[in-house]
Formats: structure tokens, sequence, C-alpha cells
């Protein structure tokens, strides 16, 4: 294959830090890599991993959770679930084989439309890095 | 040792009581090493209760196995409680029930049995093939079985579960009241198993679940068996929304045993019952006990051991790791 891999990552954003961030740095014309489909999450701790598992059943290479800063979470304290539940995923993930830089997971503020570039291109190169996920993608798609 | 007589008539004395709907405990097994849990109702049942190194199930699955039918008009709900006998692993699940406030702790009676290892029935076939002894008891460092009226004895690692090697809980955590005195404890728990596993390179273990989850055929004896798995609705058995579908292939079965293992991270009590009921023997606990490490080790939680404690999950420390975060 000459051409080279584009990796499908899936971003779950909170509604009132990265998803500003993200429109932000849309807004203000920093281009961001375009390998990211958004969803968006009124707060990263509604993200249940199951949605993550699930991404990466349907085709997704790699996948991005990201919310405030701790501290900062617009329901005082989701981030901070958050964060221990997708410690122990991306732990559980790297032992059963799969790649640690599929899942990615990151704090962008509102004001922050450059780190949410940075942090795409970041998250783009490791999911490159770790090649087309097929470990448990679904084979059969329409069933 | 137990004097099965004593045991028998406090059984009798506790199922006899107005306030006692049922007693949970083992009686002698059909086949193999292995015991049968037993639901005692009735006192004349008691006699049949027994306690040795064949006692393997966690009685204390069956507590939340109960189904809540709606009480009829003009009945009055059965309130009465139920009494579970348990070794010191069952007892950590009964802990971390209260936790979960599964049930209030007074509508169980924990009658503890301080206890010092059960068969690993997998060992056990290996050593001696598709038999049933006549009888199996510890006596001091060596596990005596008697079998067509030989007797063999083994060394304890030989033929004793895993968990059981490196117990630290020997004496229930909770109870009512002991039926023996307590034992001397033995175990250490470095998770030497699990650090061998993690050198492998990804590939590798990859390599290795995938052979190992290609053989689940999904029965879900693993989470029917497990004490934790007491959810009303299983995800995996939701419809609306579908998280995993019910095909066998790779794919479900490593979104199963992922979202199990997830399931029961900082709730594991490491009963190893999904373990030994597994009809094709998928090292489930590898998955269950590198859980248990990396809660210990990121959060200086342990599940099952204090009944104060709030579920992990449930609470958060604001200085938490976050070390792969950007
Ligand atoms: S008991 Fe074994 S075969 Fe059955 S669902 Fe669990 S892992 Fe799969
Ligand atoms: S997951 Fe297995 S070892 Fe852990 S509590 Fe459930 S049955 Fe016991
Ligand atoms: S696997 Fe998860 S959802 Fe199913 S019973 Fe166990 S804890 Fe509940």
């Amino acid at each position: 294959m000459s051409e080279e891999f584009e990796p499908n990552i899936v971003a779950f954003l909170c509604n009132w830090c990265s998803y500003a961030g993200a429109d932000l740095a849309g807004t203000s014309r920093t281009q961001y890599l375009p390998n990211i489909k958004i969803i968006r999450v009124m707060c990263s701790g509604r993200v249940n991993p199951l949605f993550l598992l699930n991404a990466l059943q349907q085709g997704a290479d790699g996948v991005l959770i990201s919310g405030c800063h701790p501290g900062d979470c617009h329901y005082l304290e989701g981030n901070f679930y958050a964060r221990r539940r997708f410690m122990l995923m991306h732990k559980l993930l790297e032992h059963v084989g799969v790649d640690p830089g599929r899942v990615n997971m990151s704090w962008v503020s509102a004001s922050e439309g450059v780190k949410f570039k940075d942090v795409i291109e970041e998250v783009v190169t490791s999911v490159k890095e770790a090649g087309p996920m097929d470990q448990f993608r679904r084979r059969q798609l329409n069933w | 040792m137990v004097d099965l007589k004593e045991l028998q008539d406090k059984a009798k004395e506790v199922i006899s009581r107005d306030d006692v709907r049922r007693l949970i405990g083992w009686q002698r097994g059909t086949y193999g090493f292995e015991s049968a849990p037993i639901v005692v109702t009735d006192a004349s049942d008691a006699d049949k209760l027994i306690f040795d190194p064949t006692c393997v199930q966690n009685p204390a699955s069956f507590i939340t196995l109960e189904e809540k039918r709606p009480v009829p008009r003009g009945q009055e709900p059965d309130t009465r409680k139920v009494a579970v006998m348990v070794k010191g692993c069952d007892s950590r699940a009964i802990v971390q029930q209260l936790v979960e406030k599964a049930y209030p702790r007074e509508n169980v009676i924990v009658m503890g049995m301080p206890c010092r290892g059960v068969i690993d029935r997998r060992k056990a076939a290996a050593l001696f093939g598709d038999v049933t002894p006549d009888e199996v008891k510890l006596d001091g460092d060596k596990v005596v079985v008697s079998l067509n009226s030989e007797t063999k004895e083994l060394a304890r690692g030989d033929i004793l579960a895993d968990k059981c090697m490196r117990c630290r809980y020997p004496n229930p955590l909770v109870s009512d009241e002991l039926m023996t005195e307590e034992v001397e404890k033995w175990g250490a728990d470095e998770f030497a198993d699990v650090d061998e596993f993690e050198k492998m390179s990804p590939a590798d273990k990859w390599k290795f679940w995938e052979e190992q989850f290609s053989k689940c055929i999904r029965c879900y004896s693993c989470r029917n068996v497990c004490p934790m798995c007491y959810c009303v609705e299983c995800v995996v058995a939701k419809l609306k929304p579908q998280w995993t579908r019910r095909s066998t292939d790779i794919s479900e079965n490593a979104a199963y045993h992922v979202q199990r293992a997830w399931h029961l991270s900082g709730r594991c009590i490491e009963c190893m019952e999904c373990q030994r009921v597994c009809p094709v023997d998928i090292p489930i606990m590898t998955l269950n006990r590198k859980m248990t490490r990396d809660v210990k080790e990121m959060f200086d939680y342990e599940p099952g051991v204090d009944v104060e404690a709030e579920p992990l999950l449930a609470c958060y420390n604001p200085q938490d790791p976050e070390d792969y975060i950007m």
C-alpha cells in the first residue's frame, strides 16, 4: 500500500470545556487534523467505558476522551470520576494487548484551542504508530 | 478440624428460629472433588451440611440471586433473614455486597468458617483423573485424599486452589458467629503472576487473549456464579442499547471479557469462582488479578475488606494518578 494509513479516531468531548476548545480552534482558524470524529457529551464523567469498547468494535482505530481540567468541571467532580474510570480501562486494554496509544485522554479547557490542535496531532501520531485496529473490530457489520 | 455434629446442630438451631427463612451451605457433592451447595429450609435437612476442603462454592453468590417477586395484595413481604456459611474469601463478597448496599446487614446471618484451603478440581483431575474420593481432609501441611480405601498424602500446593496458597484472609472478615476457632494466616500476595504476564509484548498478549477469548461459548457461567455480578439486568443481556451482540465471535467475546473485568475492577474479591466454573478453561483471573493489582497500586484500595469503605468508582481523590492524560 503506497497510501499512508489515516486513522479513524472517535473523540468524546465534554460540552463545557473540550468541545468549546475545539470550537475555538475552529473559529480562530487553527487547523487540526481531520482524523477525529467528535461526539459531544455533557461531561467526561458521562462517558461510559463501554462507549470506547464499542467504538473500537465498530471500526475506530483509536479513541480520545477529553474533559475540563481537574477542578474545573462544570459539574464540579465529573472529570474526577472519569479519570479513575479511564485509568483503569486504559490499563485493562493494555493488558489484553490493545496498544496503549489507542486509548487517550486529555484535559482541554474552553480557551485552549491551540492545545486542542496539539492534542489531536499527538493522538493521531500515536494511533498511526499503532496501525489499523483489527483486534476486535466487528467482522460482520450488517447482520 | 470442624466437628460436623456441632456444625449441624448449630445450623438446626439457626434454621429453627422464627426469623430465619433459609440457610445456605455445602453438602456432599455427587461427583468429583467438589461439594454441592445446599439451601436448607427445614431443620431435618441440616444433617446434610458438611465442611471440608471440597467446599469450593461461594455461598455468598446465592444471597442476591433470589428473585424479588411482587408481593400480592393483602400479604406481607417475607422479611425473614437468610443465614449463610462463609469461608474467609466468601466473607469478602459479603463485605463488598454490604459496601454496595445490596441488602441491609441485618438481613443476613453470617456463620463464619475459618478455612485452610479448598481443592482445585483441575489440579485434582490431573492427579487422579475422573474419580470421586471417599474423603478429603487437611492434616497439618498435608492434604489427605482417601480413594478406593487407599489414602494418599499430598502437599497443599499440589491440589489446593491457587487462591488458597496466597490467601490473606482465611478467617471471615464479617461474621455473626465463628463455627470453629480462627486459623493462623499463612499467605502473602505479591502479584508475581501479573508481573510475569506483563512482561509480554502487546502483540503476544493479544495472541494469548485471542486464543482464550475465541474459546468462550458465552454460557455466562462466570457471571452467574460471581457474587459481585448481581445486577438486575446485566449489560450483556440488554437489547436497547445492545452493547455486545450475542454471537460468539472474537469481537463480541473480547468485548464481553473486557467489560466484565472492567465492571469488576475494585469489586472482585478473588474468590476465583468464575475461573473455576468456566467449561472451556479460560483464565479469567488473569484479567481480574491485573485489575486488583492496579486498583491497589493506583488507588490504595482493596475491595471487600472494610464495610465502611466507599465503592471505588463512586468516589475519587483529587490526587488520583493521571500519568497518561495529556
Ligand atoms: S464461563 Fe467461560 S465459556 Fe462461559 S461465558 Fe464465562 S468465560 Fe465464556
Ligand atoms: S470475578 Fe471471579 S473472583 Fe472476582 S468476585 Fe467474581 S467470581 Fe469471584
Ligand atoms: S458483567 Fe457487569 S453488568 Fe453483568 S452482572 Fe456483572 S457487573 Fe453486572
